[in-house]
């Protein structure tokens, strides 16, 4: 367990050592909401149950910054194992359990926190939740804090080169986060697209979060269906971390001279 | 359990697909000895570390660490070594104090014991008024220390240093092998790889590693004793003519490429004749010892900033020799 804390330890340290680090997180949710969801919204008229389309965007915004947040927490471990103290984690007599699970609740954390700084702009956008409403949003966000954080490390496990990161954001998750919903209403959409739906992890999440920012009546899939998707990725994904955490052996993880070195 | 050696590999092999990195390695490293592999790039010694500190698996032969088998008893193995890496290991962005205390976290230690074993080390490898800078504002020498004392925080009984002072001057790498010295008087195991030669002079024993395989092994004193008298190196304008000429006259010049290297028994007593006799003109001579490298040399046929031919073919033609 002392092991756990000391990863997480890590991560938050240097996520606070760099606040600026927030500015990039938060910047790309804003824009999706005020400037796209302004231009689009004047001209779409009402949304489904009389919201404007930007209160209708919001859950998917808030979606999409713990989408980007904590898949790429997951992922800085590629860069992590060949330069810094991550490398040392992988001599230390930690379960390789501890490591993942630690690294996936790390991602989590700071994704949660960019998350509820999204959470001061509800009035912006004419919503205002009750304590109800809250009270299920703060678990829903977790939830998918720590999907898309098992996501990232799950891919992460995988990748031994970190010219991997834009394929992945751009194969993996941004088709993904574009497939879910987050910008659309999902009842109306073409069949294919539902269909797809069922398959995107993103879009169990977006719909939690709408649910219970919005209304049960907002939701695509079941409450319970979204809970247990997501909490089986969680496990699932962790789970075949530790796997490949624990084989060591394929992955690159201390690689051969790689430095050139001089006399 | 207590008389095994603190190191014990024997038939170690390891194949990473078609390439054999390590190709049948047996040595056997005492407790509180201080043991170098020295080498060139692509020797192999890298592998053999990881290996060692649990990172890899061997395809076959077995290594031990203080007994333990290091494939099946993975996390006692990891309890008791400590290493640093050739690459940092440590947090750029964090202050030195604060790596030391996360590590000391990681290994368990109580909080208590997390700050007396930080301040400790901090004291001990003279980095108490670096403590709270962050460790990319350190200078290169005050870096490997705190690598050093990364790795030293669980107070480990064998300390692996893979090419820890890559990267530093001299008067940088004089001061951390002082204290990589110290470390050795508290009966602590150290092995450690390198390609200065230099630096593999300070240890009791010496492996010497070429293309996979330790072509020598004894202490530096023995290892030198192999070559008798002194060693006589020239350049000269023509070096293949000059080689030609030699051989023709019956000496033996070693095959290096870059300089002409002759092993003799009175080198200065040599010289002369050569410098009146050569038909070649002869740009400078010296005359030495012999040192580790000639030893290298005239085993291996080639010298220890030499790549092997499998690095170098991975890299640019230029790019071998600063």
């Amino acid at each position: 367990m002392k092991g756990i804390r000391a990863i997480i330890a890590l991560d938050m340290k240097r996520f606070f050592q760099e606040p600026m680090r927030l500015i990039p997180g938060l910047m790309q949710p804003l824009l999706y909401l005020f400037v796209l969801g302004s231009g689009l919204g004047s001209s779409m008229g009402k949304m489904p149950a009389g919201n404007d389309y930007r209160g209708f965007i919001f859950p998917g915004v808030i979606t999409m910054s713990l989408l980007f947040t904590s898949t790429f927490a997951g992922i800085s471990i590629v860069f992590d194992r060949q330069i810094g103290f991550f490398k040392a984690v992988l001599v230390a007599p930690v379960s390789r359990s501890a490591i993942a699970f630690g690294k996936v609740v790390a991602g989590a954390l700071q994704a949660l926190l960019q998350g509820m700084i999204l959470l001061f702009v509800l009035p912006l956008v004419n919503l205002h939740p009750d304590l109800e409403n809250v009270a299920l949003l703060i678990p829903a966000m977790i939830l998918a804090s720590l999907t898309f954080s098992a996501m990232g490390v799950a891919l992460a496990s995988r990748f031994t080169s970190t010219n991997v990161f834009p394929i992945v954001i751009n194969t993996v998750v941004l088709p993904m986060f574009f497939m879910s919903g987050a910008m659309y209403p999902l009842q109306p959409a073409p069949g294919w697209m539902q269909k797809l739906a069922h398959l995107d992890p993103v879009a169990y999440a977006v719909d939690l979060i709408r649910g219970a920012l919005l209304g049960r009546e907002h939701m695509f899939f079941s409450p319970w269906l979204a809970i247990t998707v997501l909490s089986a990725v969680v496990v699932v994904l962790t789970w075949s971390a530790v796997r490949v955490f624990s084989r060591g052996e394929e992955v690159d993880l201390t690689g051969a001279s790689k430095f050139p070195w001089r006399r | 359990m207590n008389n095994a050696p603190a190191v014990e590999v024997t038939g170690l092999v390891k194949n990473y697909g078609k390439v054999e990195a390590l190709r049948g390695i047996d040595l056997s490293v005492g407790t509180g000895e201080m043991f170098a592999l020295l080498g060139p790039n692509g020797a192999g010694k890298t592998t053999l570390f990881s290996i060692l500190c649990t990172l890899r698996t061997p395809t076959a032969g077995t290594a031990r660490v203080l007994g333990r088998d290091v494939v099946v008893e993975r996390e006692a193995t990891r309890r008791d070594i400590g290493i640093v890496f050739q690459e940092p290991a440590i947090e750029r962005t964090l202050t030195v104090r604060d790596n030391l205390r996360l590590m000391g976290q990681l290994y368990g230690l109580d909080s208590a014991g997390v700050n007396r074993r930080t301040e400790e080390l901090l004291k001990e490898l003279n980095l108490t008024e670096a403590a709270d800078r962050s460790a990319q504002k350190l200078s290169g020498g005050q870096r490997r220390r705190v690598e050093l004392a990364r790795a030293l925080v669980t107070d480990p009984k064998v300390l692996f240093l893979d090419e820890a002072t890559l990267g530093l001057d001299v008067e940088a790498r004089r001061g951390f092998w002082k204290q990589v010295r110290e470390l050795t008087k508290t009966g602590r195991t150290i092995v450690f790889a390198t390609h200065y030669m230099e630096e593999a002079e300070v240890a009791d024993r010496i492996a010497m590693m070429s293309e996979g395989k330790i072509v020598a092994l004894d202490t530096p004193r023995n290892l030198k004793s192999r070559l008798g008298g002194g060693v006589i190196r020239l350049h000269t304008a023509d070096d293949a003519k000059a080689r030609e000429w030699l051989v023709a006259r019956g000496y033996q010049p070693a095959p290096e490429v870059q300089t002409i290297m002759l092993e003799q028994k009175d080198p200065a007593a040599i010289v002369p004749i050569l410098l009146r006799e050569m038909p070649v003109a002869v740009e400078r001579v010296e005359i030495h010892a012999p040192s580790l490298e000639d030893v290298f040399v005239k085993i291996t046929g080639r010298g220890l900033a030499d790549e092997t031919p499998k690095a170098a073919a991975t890299r640019a033609p230029w790019g071998g020799r600063p």
